[in-house]
């Protein structure tokens, strides 16, 4: 079965939240943990990337691919890209894997590669 | 009798083709020359490694004692295929890169040792010594290890060489890494850098004299502070020795 | 709300220190108290980023407060991410603005050296979102990278304007025997020579080495005093005309424009609007250059030249020592170097210097107004202050 990303909507006015807020952006009424867990889809458009060197100690790889990408429902997110070439503008697909090893656990995010 | 001697005690060097010197620019807009050290020389080298020995952080002490081992055992004809090259801005002493040759198809990388810091010195002279083992020299592939992190960081991954576990390091026994000649080419856009044939008039500086360094890694003015600091994180009883040394007393 | 000015300043080299943080801290406190001429305080701020994580050191100012003998004087420590410094003088600036006190001490350090590179790293980029940010391995410099792309992309300035103010920032520390680097580049040597690949690499594209500040130790304070205790202490007397702090979003992917700081906005702005003040008044400015982009993209934010256009005026030399808004001319984060609890306090160090005269060879002719912009976080907290010379 395929990871997924959650977003939050707001119970009472369905203002959308990713990453999750404690109290909702948009009416700030809501109650403790009024939300509803929304996927967020996996396709979008980079909006902007690097590729870094200088990793912290945990990565045992030469260089990082990161990008914010803009998904198809408007809101954006960070994630590694597997891309070669990454353009400003291009069409990207995520899928959820492990972006981070610790001793004792992993930790799951979204890999973009390119549409 | 010592005519003989020495001819058992003294290794016979393999045919290799000296150097040939380049130059770049770097950082700061100096130029530096990168040329093989002749064995006359050598002394003057020494000269100027032997305060490392006395710097206790950033494995300088460690490097420069080796060092120090190989340009003597080098000078003196105990060390075999051995070459040294000296990296210089304007005369004056920024690094000494060594290594040796194992057999026509195998080299090793002995040290990179930098007098001048925040200029990358060490890097291309590094890049400088691999260029050497495989385009000069003929190497397939040439063996490495590093005793300070930072080398590590640089090489290990930068260049991602291959392990070679099962080789023995001759710098203390510990696991060899190794540079291909694949890894090497691949890299090499990126890491070789620098120009042929050196200015005549930058060349000649060079080889007039090798300078003393001027500004080079100093001992702490406490000789150990560096050790110290990891077991006395009130720095008092670093402070009191300082005091010693200023020749403070307790009287009013 | 009484009137808030800085008797004593203190500073430490900004290298790679032995001592320990606390002695650090208290190093520069004490420059800054025998500056003043005091040896009591009515309570200590000390600004400190990592003393917990990296140097084992937690609750930074009760050994501060002890250490300089100035018990049983209230004491606390200041943790807001790269921000901490500014967010101590605002401490401390409220303590002596309501009346409560008569004279604080705010000082700031950090020691992260006690760890290697890619452990400090880290240490940094904890201040990112857990979930939406850290666990992907971003770090500060991969989020300036694309911000820097953004803005390039955007307002057309070029890998050569970022080397232009790595180049400015280096040299100009040259002046500044504190600083912690103290080597001269060049374009040629950093950009346009052949080996400029290898002096100058990539750290995360597009920024590269000489493009990001160095990791340093060290520590900076200020004595902060009423008016009547300045008179009384008849030193300089230099205010703390207007203090701004905005918060924006922690991700930086949900910022509005992400190519906008509005939190530089929005506190240089109340900063500006409690001093009475308007950006053209400002004779001598410290802008918080972590990263090269950064300096140009908050010159535009806190109103000194239109959005889009920094670059242009960096290119003009407006930005450089005898232009016509000198930024960091004692080596800004770039040169003097970032121990990131005292860089906010480094910072106002070198405006009062500048404001006192005492700039030496990096002296702004007739600095009256000074200007500071402290960036926590990646532009999600920002703290800037103005300060006036009352002659």
């Amino acid at each position: 079965m395929a990871r997924e990303i959650y977003a939050y909507r707001c119970r009472l006015c369905d203002t959308m939240h990713y990453p999750f807020r404690m109290v909702c952006s948009g009416c700030k009424q809501n109650d403790f943990f009024e939300f509803d867990t929304v996927p967020l889809p996996k396709a979008g458009k980079l909006l902007t990337f690097t590729k870094v060197y200088n990793l912290p100690a945990q990565y045992e790889v030469a260089t990082l691919g990161l990008g914010i990408v803009e998904l198809e429902n408007g809101m954006r997110m960070l994630g590694q890209l597997d891309i070669d070439e990454p353009a400003i503008g291009m069409p990207v697909q995520g899928t959820v894997e492990i972006v981070r090893e610790e001793p004792y656990e992993n930790f799951y995010g979204m890999v973009f590669r390119a549409a | 009798m010592s005519v003989d001697l020495e001819k058992i005690l003294r290794p016979v060097d393999s045919p290799m083709e000296p150097y040939e010197p380049k130059y770049m620019l770097l950082a700061s807009g100096e130029a530096v020359v990168v040329r093989e050290v002749d064995r006359d020389e050598i002394p003057d080298l020494l000269k100027y490694v032997e305060p490392l020995l006395h710097v206790e952080r950033d494995y300088y002490d460690v490097v420069a004692s080796r060092v120090y081992a190989e340009l003597l055992g080098h000078y003196q004809y105990r060390f075999q295929d051995q070459y040294v090259l000296a990296v210089q801005i304007d005369g004056e002493l920024a690094a000494i890169v060594n290594g040796r040759q194992v057999n026509p198809k195998l080299g090793l990388s002995l040290h990179t040792l930098a007098f001048r810091r925040g200029l990358r010195v060490g890097a291309h002279a590094f890049a400088a010594k691999m260029e050497y083992h495989f385009d000069q020299l003929g190497h397939d592939e040439v063996l490495i290890v590093a005793e300070s992190p930072i080398g590590f960081r640089r090489w290990m991954i930068e260049y991602k060489l291959e392990k070679r576990f099962e080789v023995p390091h001759e710098l203390g026994g510990v696991p060899s890494w190794a540079l291909t000649r694949e890894l090497f080419d691949r890299a090499r856009s990126s890491l070789v850098v620098g120009r042929r044939p050196v200015p005549p008039e930058l060349l000649e500086k060079a080889q007039a004299a090798i300078l003393p360094p001027s500004d080079p890694p100093t001992p702490a003015l406490d000789p150990l502070a560096a050790t110290r600091a990891k077991y006395d994180p009130t720095a008092t009883a670093l402070m009191i020795e300082r005091w010693e040394m200023e020749g403070r007393s307790e009287d009013a | 709300m009484r009137d808030v000015y800085v008797a004593g300043i203190g500073i430490t080299t900004f290298t790679r220190l032995e001592y320990a943080l606390s002695e650090i801290a208290s190093y520069a406190s004490m420059m800054a108290l025998k500056d003043a001429g005091v040896t009591e305080v009515d309570d200590v701020y000390v600004a400190n980023m990592g003393g917990a994580r990296v140097n084992h050191q937690t609750a930074l100012a009760s050994a501060v407060v002890d250490s300089l003998s100035l018990t049983p004087a209230g004491a606390a420590a200041i943790e807001n991410g790269p921000a901490s410094g500014g967010s101590a003088i605002k401490a401390g600036f409220q303590a002596v603005a309501s009346g409560m006190d008569d004279i604080v001490l705010v000082a700031g350090a950090e020691r992260m050296r006690e760890v290697n590179n890619l452990e400090a790293t880290d240490f940094v980029a904890t201040l990112t979102h857990p979930i939406a940010e850290y666990i992907y391995g971003v770090t500060l410099p991969a989020h300036a990278a694309m911000f820097a792309r953004l803005y390039m992309d955007k307002y057309g300035v070029t890998e050569r304007h970022l080397a232009m103010v790595g180049v400015k920032n280096q040299n100009a520390a040259l002046n500044n025997e504190w600083a912690h680097l103290q080597q001269e580049i060049t374009l040629e040597g950093i950009l346009d020579s052949p080996e400029a690949m290898t002096n100058n690499p990539y750290v995360a594209e597009p920024l590269r080495f000489f493009d990001a500040c160095p990791v340093s130790d060290g520590g900076a304070a200020l004595i902060l005093v009423s008016k009547e205790k300045a008179q009384e202490l008849g030193r300089p007397l230099i205010r703390i005309s207007g203090v701004g702090q905005a918060t924006d979003t922690h991700a930086v992917f949900e910022r509005e424009d992400p190519t906008d700081l509005l939190a530089v906005r929005k506190a240089a702005a109340d900063a500006f609007a409690m001093a009475g003040l308007t950006p053209e008044d400002v004779d001598v400015a410290e802008l918080h250059d972590a990263f090269t982009i950064l300096e140009i993209a908050e010159s535009e934010e806190v109103g000194f030249f239109p959005k889009g256009e920094g670059h242009i005026a960096l290119e003009k030399g407006e930005t450089a020592l005898g232009g016509k808004i000198p930024i960091n001319v004692g080596g800004g984060l770039k040169g003097r170097g970032h121990p990131v609890g005292a860089t906010g306090i480094a910072q106002a160090w070198e405006i009062v210097t500048q404001l006192r005269g005492d700039g030496g060879t990096r002296q702004v002719e007739d600095a009256k107004v000074g200007f500071t912009c402290n960036f926590g976080g990646f532009g999600n907290n920002v703290v800037c202050l103005t300060f006036v010379r009352e002659d």
